[in-house]
C-alpha cells in the first residue's frame, strides 16, 4: 500500500494535512487533531478511500481513531452523487440499520483539501470479489453471508421517497434506464444488435410498478466488506438513487459479478435461496422470478453499457490504461448472458454437454 | 515474403516468458496488471487468426435481408422490433446475434464461452 500525500491540491502536503486536522478539530469540537499515518487504499478506479489515523484531544471523537477520508480520483469519470450527497445517503443507510461505516463529516468546501471529501470510520475487513467467492474457508459461512446481504437489502429499502435529507436523489424507473442506454447506443461508433433487441424485450416486457426505494445501484460482491466470515460494511454509496425494489437483487444476482463462480447466482457466494430468504423475512415481500428477471435482463444491458463507457475512456478520452480499455471486452459477455436469458432454446440448441 | 518466425509464434513465446518467468517476479500488486497483458497478447493473436467469421456475418445479414444488409440496419431494426411478427424472420434474427455473439467471444473470450456450456458452440443448427 503507497503511503503518500493526501489527495491533490494547489497547496503542498504539509498545508493540507494542518487544513485538514483544523477541519476535524472544527467539526468534532476537539481542541486540536494530530494526523498520523495516511495512505492510499487499494481498487479506487472513481473515487480515492484514504486511510487516516488521527489523534483528537477533546470533542467527541477524543482519542485515538481510524478513519477513511473519501474523495473523487483525478482520473475519475462522473457519478451520479457529489461526495456530500453520498454522506447523506451513507447517513440515512447508517440511521436505517444497514451495516455501513459510520459517516462523521463532510465538506463540501474545496478551499481545504482541493476537493470535496467526507470522513467515515475505517472498519476492518476486505471487499475483493474473488477471494470472497473462491476462498474454501469462507465456504461454511456463505449461506448466512448470502441472507445476510438479503436483510441488509431489505434494510435499505426501508429508506423511502419524499426523503427532504435526499431531495437530490432521482427517480429512475425501467423507462429511463431504457432511454439511457439507448441514448449511449446511439453515440457508440459500433452497432450492438444484441443489446439492441434484449432493450426491445425489456420496453415490451416492462413489470408493473411497485413503490419506489433507495436502490444503492451497486449492491455486489466486491461492494462489501468481510472481516474473517463477517459483514462489516456495504461500500460505495455513489449511484445511488431512487428506484424499483427488484433493481438491487437483479444487480447482485447478474453473472458479471460472480468472480469465478458463475454456478453461485447470487453474487458468486451462494445459489438464491438464502439470499432471497433474507430479504423475503426482512421485508415481507415476497419476490416474483419474472420481475427478478427482468431487472437482471436490465441489470446486464447496464453492466455492458458500463464496460464499453470504460473503454471510452480510452477510445475518445486518451485514457491510457490497458485495464480500461480491456474492460469494453466485457459487453459482449453480457450479450451472451442475455441472450441464453431471453432465448433458452437457441441456447440450448447451441450448448453441447 | 515475412521474416520467420511468424508474428503469432512470436506472440505465443512472449505470452509464456511474461506468464512462466516474468510474473513470478512482480509483486503481488502489479501481478493483476502482466495478467492483462498476457490476456491482450492472446485476444491479438486469436483475433489476428480469425478474421473469416465478419464475412460470414456479412453473408448471413445478406441472406437475411436479400440483399447487402449491415449491422447498423440490423440493429435499428431490432430496436423497432422488426421481426416480431413473423416467427420465422425472429428465430433468423436470433441466429445472427448468436453466431455474432459467441464468435466474438472465440476471439475475446473463449474461457468464458466454455464456462457457459459453449465449448464448440457456434457451429451447429446454423
Amino acid at each position: 500500500m503507497a503511503a503518500t500525500a493526501l489527495p491533490r491540491s494547489e497547496t503542498e502536503p504539509a498545508d493540507r494535512q494542518r487544513s485538514l486536522a483544523r477541519f476535524l478539530a472544527e467539526a468534532s469540537g476537539a481542541d486540536a487533531v494530530e494526523i498520523g499515518r495516511i495512505a492510499l487504499l487499494p481498487g479506487g478506479a472513481i473515487q480515492e478511500n484514504w486511510a487516516l489515523d488521527a489523534e483528537f484531544d477533546g470533542g467527541r471523537l477524543s482519542g485515538a481513531q481510524r478513519l477513511v477520508l473519501r474523495t473523487d480520483a483525478s482520473t475519475g469519470v462522473p457519478s451520479s452523487l457529489c461526495r456530500v450527497e453520498e454522506f447523506a445517503v451513507l447517513q440515512a443507510a447508517f440511521a436505517a440499520g444497514v451495516t455501513v461505516p459510520e459517516p462523521l463529516f463532510a465538506c463540501a468546501d474545496a478551499a481545504v483539501l482541493g476537493k470535496p471529501f467526507f470522513v467515515m470510520r475505517r472498519v476492518a475487513g476486505s471487499a475483493l470479489g474473488r477471494p470472497i467467492t473462491l476462498d474454501p474457508a469462507l465456504e461454511p459461512a456463505r449461506s448466512a453471508l448470502a441472507e445476510r446481504l438479503g436483510r441488509e437489502l431489505a434494510r435499505i429499502q426501508t429508506i423511502r421517497p419524499p426523503r427532504d435529507d435526499l431531495d437530490f436523489l432521482k427517480m429512475v424507473g425501467p423507462r429511463e434506464h431504457i432511454a439511457s442506454f439507448r441514448g449511449y447506443l446511439d453515440r457508440h461508433p459500433n452497432p450492438r444488435p444484441v443489446l439492441e433487441w434484449a432493450l426491445r424485450w425489456a420496453e415490451t416486457h416492462l413489470p408493473d410498478p411497485l413503490p419506489p426505494v433507495l436502490c444503492h445501484r451497486d449492491f455486489r460482491t466486491g461492494n462489501y466488506m468481510l472481516d474473517g466470515t463477517k459483514l462489516t460494511a456495504i461500500l460505495d454509496w455513489e449511484f445511488a438513487g431512487w428506484g424499483d425494489p427488484d433493481e438491487d437483487i437483479g444487480w447482485l444476482c447478474c453473472k458479471g459479478w460472480r468472480f469465478g463462480r458463475l454456478d453461485r447466482e447470487a453474487g458468486g457466494i451462494s445459489d438464491r435461496e438464502p439470499f432471497y430468504r433474507g430479504y423475503e423475512s426482512e421485508s415481507g415481500r415476497r419476490l416474483d422470478p419474472e420481475r427478478v428477471k427482468f431487472w437482471e435482463v436490465m441489470a446486464n444491458l447496464r453492466w455492458a453499457v458500463i464496460a464499453l463507457q470504460q473503454s471510452d475512456r480510452f477510445l475518445l478520452g486518451g485514457a491510457r490504461s490497458l485495464s480500461t480499455a480491456i474492460t469494453g471486452r466485457r459487453a459482449t459477455e453480457c450479450e451472451l448472458e442475455l441472450l441464453m436469458l431471453l432465448d433458452p432454446a437457441g441456447a440450448a440448441e447451441r450448448a453441447h454437454a | 515474403m515475412r521474416d520467420l518466425p511468424e508474428s503469432r509464434d512470436l506472440l505465443a513465446l512472449a505470452r509464456e516468458l511474461l506468464l512462466d518467468e516474468l510474473l513470478p517476479l512482480l509483486p503481488l500488486d502489479r501481478q493483476r496488471d502482466a495478467h492483462l497483458i498476457a490476456t491482450s497478447m492472446a485476444i491479438a493473436a486469436r483475433e489476428a487468426a480469425g478474421e473469416g467469421w465478419q464475412q460470414q456475418i456479412a453473408g448471413l445479414l445478406h441472406k437475411f435481408y436479400g440483399e447487402n444488409g449491415s449491422l447498423v440496419r440490423f440493429a435499428a431494426d431490432l430496436r423497432n422490433g422488426a421481426f416480431e411478427t413473423s416467427p420465422s424472420r425472429g428465430k433468423a434474427a436470433r441466429a445472427i446475434l448468436w453466431r455474432l455473439t459467441i464468435e466474438k467471444l472465440r476471439e475475446g473470450n473463449p474461457h468464458f464461452l466454455a464456462a457457459n456450456g459453449f465449448i464448440r458452440a457456434g457451429l451447429k443448427g446454423e
